[in-house]
């Protein structure tokens, strides 16, 4: 038996094609990329060691400080919008209200479209001519109150915010669903049979239950709001003036349209960091819980 | 049982939010797909109602003048060959990693792992610098590639996690009987699986398909353009016919939405398992 499920050559044959690739296009860019952010270079006209200069110029680059802030703004706003509204949700479906399955799956529709299409839906909703915001606004006796929504520098975000929020408490929703269907149902029975309400059984058993799946889905958020990309690009661009920018819109901007690529590799370097601090204390806080 | 009045608003509050929500989502989808049919004098004029004439001008427009025929074509064959590649390389992987005996096997395993927490930011002007290396920028082959490696990590996941419940005793049984290791992953273990590799099938397919960042550096050249890159081209150069572009962007949501018609239980499952490594 071990002679053939220990032969080293079939292993071989199984592993490597998918380790090769994984290990050429995924594991080596990381070094080549820390390397490359320690050089000034345009990737053509050779390039230049700088130490960790680019590191330091991060620091007190106006631009890339307000893009880490908005990052931390979508980060706050999408764990505000997202988590209440996603287990509400969630709750209700679980409890099978009527048209569970309908409301499950048009929920969830969203986060599967791409997000290109996305971003230009909503951009022809924002827009301050024919949007469909302004319309209803209008509709409902709210005139007043039209924009130009995604010119303004206040209110970009915020639109964005509220995209990102359409496209994704469906995906939150069912990751949070799937955890209250783990629960077992006769704490359910037992609940009711004592005459607990609705409420209480939330309090008492959903809520608990599924929560360590809550914190894998806090790190999910985070990442992902530290890694937008699509929408911004589409909507805003960055713009206007950079009042978007978001770290991910930023890095391309240094990279591919002004030529800073060791530069943008630092920003490269930031971002995975982050993500990987991100998920580091989200386990350390896991570990100290389940102990 | 008497059902208390504030139980009874609460269950109205709640069909009101879940409504509003479901109406939310769809509306702007069916409002743009009524747009699309509209010209644009009548995008300004007529926000509510059915377009007045059910014509194809917009969608004629969008393939003629926006090339979008050519994206579709090119998202196609990049879609379908990352999707087949990394199911194969990770179906492949992921049974040398749960039903082979080796020391390494767990270690191999987690550095897989180790690239569902690593940013794609952090490859792309390393990648950038290789590919035109290799002179394979613009070509199909630059954004396949690292979609297959980018997707690796999260498809053996899914795949091990399936493959570690399939009980040692059928492939025993056939070794024992003089099955060869090969025969014995495609006769025995490519069925029981089937299920999962075809959550990572579809989860890769929707990741890839909608993905604008890769396609968006590595192919630049107008006629190699994937449909998410081509949109935000055609949003560039006519930035004025705005109908359109909405008729371009519901080209390209079509066939995701059908996916997602046909395979929705598989696409959640996948979606909440590639999310959920715990």
């Amino acid at each position: 038996m071990n002679k053939v499920l220990g032969n080293k050559k079939s292993i071989a044959v199984f592993v490597l094609p998918a380790f090769v690739i994984y290990a050429v296009f995924a594991l080596f860019p990381i070094v080549y990329n820390l390397y490359i952010s320690l050089f000034e270079t345009d990737l053509m006209s050779g390039m230049k060691f700088v130490g960790l200069k680019n590191y330091l110029s991060l620091l007190t680059d106006q631009t890339f400080i307000h893009a880490f802030k908005n990052n931390i703004l979508l980060v706050i706003g999408s764990l505000i919008a997202h988590m209440p509204l996603a287990i509400f949700f969630a709750n209700a479906i679980f409890k099978k209200i009527k048209g569970a399955a309908f409301f499950q799956s048009v929920f969830f529709l969203p986060s599967v479209i791409c997000g290109v299409a996305v971003g230009l839906t909503w951009t022809f909703i924002y827009n301050g001519n024919y949007g469909l915001l302004n319309a209803f606004l209008r509709v409902i006796g709210l005139g007043s109150l039209e924009q130009v929504w995604l010119s303004d520098k206040n209110l970009a975000l915020f639109c964005i915010m509220i995209v990102v929020m359409w496209q994704y408490v469906g995906y939150h929703m069912i990751i949070q669903l799937a955890a209250m269907r783990n629960i077992d149902a006769a704490l359910y029975e037992a609940a009711s049979i004592d005459g607990a309400s609705a409420w209480q059984q939330f309090t008492n058993i959903t809520f608990p239950m599924i929560k360590s799946i809550l914190k894998i889905d806090a790190v999910l958020i985070i990442t992902g709001s530290l890694k937008y990309y699509d929408l911004v690009a589409v909507m805003t661009g960055g713009g206007p003036n950079h009042a978007t920018e978001v770290m991910s819109t930023y890095m391309y901007y240094q990279a591919f349209n002004i030529l800073k690529y060791g530069y943008a590799c630092a920003i490269g370097v930031v971002l995975m960091l982050l993500c990987i601090c991100s998920v580091g204390i989200s386990n350390k806080v896991f570990q100290t819980e389940d102990n | 049982m008497k059902r208390k009045a504030s139980d009874q608003i609460w269950t109205a509050v709640k069909y009101v939010l879940m409504i509003t929500f479901a109406v939310m989502c769809l509306y702007p989808l069916f409002w743009l797909f009524l747009a699309s049919f509209k010209t644009n004098q009548e995008l300004y004029t007529n926000t509510w109602g059915l377009p007045a004439s059910w014509s194809l001008t917009n969608y004629i427009n969008a393939i003629i003048k926006g090339n979008i025929l050519r994206y579709f074509v090119n998202s196609v064959i990049i879609a379908i060959s990352a999707v087949i590649i990394t199911a194969i390389l990770a179906t492949m992987a992921s049974y040398a990693i749960t039903r082979m005996r080796w020391k390494l096997s767990k270690t191999a395993y987690n550095v897989f792992l180790l690239g569902m927490m690593i940013p794609v930011y952090a490859l792309i002007i390393p990648l950038f610098s290789i590919f035109k290396g290799m002179g394979i920028l613009n070509t199909y082959l630059a954004v396949i590639i690292p979609q297959i490696a980018v997707g690796l990590p999260m498809s053996i996941f899914i795949i091990c996690g399936f493959m570690e419940g399939i009980p040692g005793d059928l492939e025993e049984a056939a070794i024992i009987d003089g099955c060869s290791i090969y025969k014995c992953f495609i006769s025995i273990i490519l069925p029981i699986s089937k299920s999962s590799i075809v959550t990572v099938a579809v989860v890769q397919f929707i990741n890839v398909w909608n993905d604008l960042l890769l396609p968006r550096i590595f192919l630049t050249d107008s006629n190699m353009m994937t449909l998410p890159v081509g949109l935000t081209n055609f949003q560039a150069m006519y930035s004025t016919d705005y109908v359109g572009e909405i008729a371009a962007v519901i080209i390209t949501i079509i066939p995701t939405i059908l996916v997602y018609i046909a395979l929705h239980k598989q696409i959640m499952e996948g979606m909440v398992a590639g999310a959920v490594k715990g």
